[in-house]
């Protein structure tokens, strides 16, 4: 790639992670003339950078997305809640874009912009259709209504749910979503943009929007849509009153914060948990409300650890804080001295400190065959013996040194991963409609920047897991004497090499006997064996791929995906994760992960008197089958696995070793690879090993089914397979 | 497979049909346009199919079994008609 689009990737990756950063700062602090300035800077710095590298469709699409933003700064009015999902789906539309430079090395020729601008189009026509400079656009309600009007009168939730375009690729099915909503009155379909034809339809890109009237609350509707009520508006169709001022929501807010305060002074004698809990939550509402989230997060924090000391202190405190400060306190922007710390750092592209990691690595293996040598000269007895070994010491302490260096640049504190979860908690408990705070301790645990980014996906499936399956009802915690309000903890530290995150709910905990019964009715395992297990055993069995299913779970965590694709992920950076739990108390996650991934764990297995590694991210499980549950498919063979067919490659015969035979009673390793499962026979497993996975050079290069090559401690190589070519 | 299309020319979805249907339903459509689409007995489509009936326009007749595509989809699937 030419020196400029590297550059312009660098640089506009970073706006739009700053752009995004900004948006959604507006929209909690949409008054907040700075942050407007900053969002349309980037925009506007974004654009000029796609037209140096004349890149006409991310211009136009960004062309678009700052005209909204200076049509809102030409009426003076607030930049839209519509107007910021526009802008987000424009900066999504742009990293798509970027990606694909990145893979390609060139701006994609096809890149089309032309739903953006639709985007757009039909935002700036619902601003004119708006009566009030900062009125949500509702005309498609009284459309609604007016189409449905037998329905009307019992509506109370009216939705506009408009899925997104790769929702088919993600297994959503929107229409599934509706006819499973609580009350449905009436339903309306029409396109996001205008239906093309018929031959120029993308079966498989939804172009829906859907509108529907329910009988049921909007707390419910959201609940019911989960994850998807992101992409949907919700009404209450009767009852709308006007929004208040700016002056007397101030006024509203203080008063609620007083009344807060007055409670709390009432209760100092004996504090109790749940009055507590509810206080600290109201007066974090009320400021998240004003947009002052830092102070909300303060009070959130202040309220954890009263409840935790069982004195009012903390809190009263933090809420006196929060009415003192002037309102309202917009972020501070950044001082002179972030400036001057950014004029010393450099920037590095990440290939060249992977070269570095990968030149480390070879470093670290070739001083290991040294110490090989060492050890030759000293049953030698050789006079260089002493000399060595004084050498090999000073340069083992050296390249651990610089292990430890190289490993560092690529550090990244978890912050970088915690930081959008106390708003994921935000909204799931408000969806759920249990109260919930989360506290996060140890975000400066430092980690390996390839695991910082992702240990996202799996932390959120475990957060959302507490929260739906771990944290009670309000009712059922109240009766059991459990502070109304749960608390989810999120810790991270360091434990010798290892990273170790833990998510803690004070839920109900998990019911080990539901868990044998489920694992019973779905086949994971023969009943007599389920049954024989101990309960840490058992408890293991919700890791197993089948166990969640999208029929028992609900909506906000049934994607079918359940723990068993964290423990995939997680494995798949050299982690484990294991679950302790107490009945009535909670459940604690527990992840541990390497600090680095320089080094690939593999596990050996022979096969036609060969060894060979298989890197353990691919492999879900290994097992024996017996010979008659192996059958063919034309030529090839498979086997049935919790009711899926699976694919079974030889791997003797596929590599063709000298010695093939055709031996079919060898264990099985089964692989997910990109998504699919694959299972590989061999004759043997061996051990588990670290190994430093080198490219294959020279004669080897070209061979199919090879990722790499590895050095044993005794000077052997190591062949690494490449699964994915091994099955193919 | 939950697309036929019956001697007659009738296009004709039955039990569950799933995204993987919308490609075939599409192609369906295409090679005979004014094609009639028969759903009786139809328990489940997925919005993917759906979209193709609305894009497509295709005069819809009979009656599914599931009463969330009676009495919510039908409608809609019919004012399309071309």
């Amino acid at each position: 790639m030419d020196e400029l689009l590297t550059q312009f990737l660098i640089e506009s990756r970073e706006l739009v992670d700053k752009a995004v950063d900004d948006l959604l700062g507006l929209e909690k602090a949409p008054h907040d003339r700075d942050r407007f300035e900053d969002v349309f800077r980037a925009f506007h710095t974004l654009k000029g950078g796609a037209g140096i590298v004349e890149f006409a469709a991310m211009q136009e699409a960004l062309h678009c997305a700052e005209d909204a933003l200076a049509a809102a700064r030409a009426e003076s009015r607030q930049v839209s809640a519509i107007d910021i999902g526009n802008c987000l789906a424009c900066l999504d539309r742009v990293v798509e874009w970027l990606s694909t430079i990145e893979q390609s090395g060139a701006i994609p020729p096809y890149a089309d912009a032309r739903d953006i601008v639709a985007l757009f189009a039909r935002g700036a026509e619902s601003a004119q259709v708006r009566s009030a400079p900062s009125d949500p656009d509702d005309s498609w309600i009284h459309k609604l209504l007016d189409a449905h009007a037998a329905a009307a009168p019992a509506a109370k939730t009216a939705l506009r749910y408009t899925p997104d375009a790769d929702s088919f690729f993600r297994h959503e099915d929107p229409l599934e979503r509706i006819a499973a909503l609580p009350g449905l009155l009436a339903v309306d379909i029409g396109p996001r943009t205008p239906w093309p034809k018929l031959d120029e339809l993308d079966p498989f890109s939804c172009n829906l929007t859907i509108t529907a009237l329910v009988a049921s609350s909007s707390l419910e509707v959201a609940a019911a849509l989960g994850d998807e009520s992101r992409r949907a508006e919700i009404e209450a169709v009767s009852g709308r009153a006007p929004p208040p001022d700016a002056e007397s929501v101030g006024r509203m807010a203080a008063e609620i914060l007083e009344a807060q305060v007055r409670l709390l002074e009432a209760a100092e004698a004996s504090p109790q948990p749940g009055r507590v809990a509810s206080v600290g939550l109201v007066a974090a509402n009320v400021l998240r409300h004003l947009g002052r989230s830092l102070e909300s997060d303060n009070v959130a924090a202040a309220a954890a650890l009263s409840i935790a000391e069982g004195r009012v202190a903390p809190l009263l405190h933090a809420i006196a804080a929060a009415m003192a400060a002037p309102s309202p306190s917009p972020v501070p922007a950044p001082e002179a001295g972030d400036r001057q710390k950014g004029a010393q750092t450099i920037r590095v592209s990440a290939e060249r400190i992977d070269a570095l990691v990968r030149l480390t690595g070879e470093l670290i293996v070739a001083k290991n065959s040294l110490s090989h040598s060492v050890t030759l000269a000293e049953q030698q007895g050789s006079d260089l013996a002493v000399a060595l070994k004084n050498q090999h010491a000073a340069l083992e302490r050296l390249v651990t040194e610089l292990q430890r260096a190289v490993v560092g640049i690529r550090i990244l504190p978890l912050r970088v991963a915690f930081q959008r979860f106390p708003r994921l908690i935000r909204e799931m408990s408000a969806e759920l409609d249990k109260p919930a705070t989360l506290v996060i301790s140890g975000e400066d645990t430092e980690a390996d920047k390839a695991i910082v980014e992702s240990i996202v996906e799996p932390l959120v499936h475990l957060l959302r897991n507490s929260l739906d399956h771990g944290i009670e009802a309000s009712a059922t915690r109240a009766a059991a004497g459990k502070p109304s309000v749960a608390t989810i903890r999120l810790s991270a530290f360091r434990e010798g090499e290892h990273v170790v995150i833990e998510v803690t709910d004070d839920g109900a905990g998990i019911d080990v006997s539901r868990v044998r019964q489920v694992a019973t009715e779905r086949k994971l395992e023969r009943p007599e064996v389920i049954a024989a297990m101990s309960d840490e055993k058992a408890l293991d069995l919700i890791f197993l791929p089948g166990f969640s299913t999208a029929k028992t779970v609900t909506h906000l965590s049934g994607r079918g995906v359940g723990m068993d694709a964290v423990r995939t992920a997680v494995s798949r950076l050299g982690g484990e994760v294991d679950i302790r739990t107490v009945t009535g108390q909670g459940t604690t996650a527990r992840v541990t992960l390497p600090f680095s991934v320089l080094v690939t764990k593999v596990m050996t297995v022979e096969a036609g008197g060969q060894l060979f590694g298989i890197p353990l991210d691919v492999v879900v499980e290994t097992l024996r089958i017996e010979r008659d549950r192996i059958f063919a498919v034309g030529a090839a063979h498979a086997i049935v696995l919790r009711e899926r067919t699976i694919p079974l490659v030889r791997l003797a015969d596929v590599l063709a070793t000298r010695t093939s035979r055709a031996d079919d009673s060898g264990p099985i390793v089964i692989a997910q690879l990109d998504g699919q499962l694959g299972a590989v026979q061999v004759d043997k497993i061996g051990e588990r090993m670290d190994i430093i996975l080198k490219p294959l050079d020279g004669l080897l290069s070209g061979m199919p089914g090879l990722a790499g090559s590895a050095l044993l401690g005794d000077g052997g190589v190591l062949l690494i397979l490449d699964l994915a070519e091994v099955i193919q | 497979m939950s697309v036929k299309v019956s001697a007659a020319g009738v296009i004709e979805l039955s039990g569950r049909c799933g995204v993987e249907d919308a490609e075939a339903l599409q192609r369906h459509l295409l090679a005979a346009p004014g094609a009639t689409v028969e759903w009786t007995g139809c328990e489940f489509l997925h919005a993917s199919v759906v979209q193709v009936l609305l894009v497509g326009g295709p005069r819809v007749r009979g009656e599914p079994s599931a009463e969330f595509l009676r009495t919510y989809i039908a409608p809609i699937v019919g004012r399309t008609t071309k």
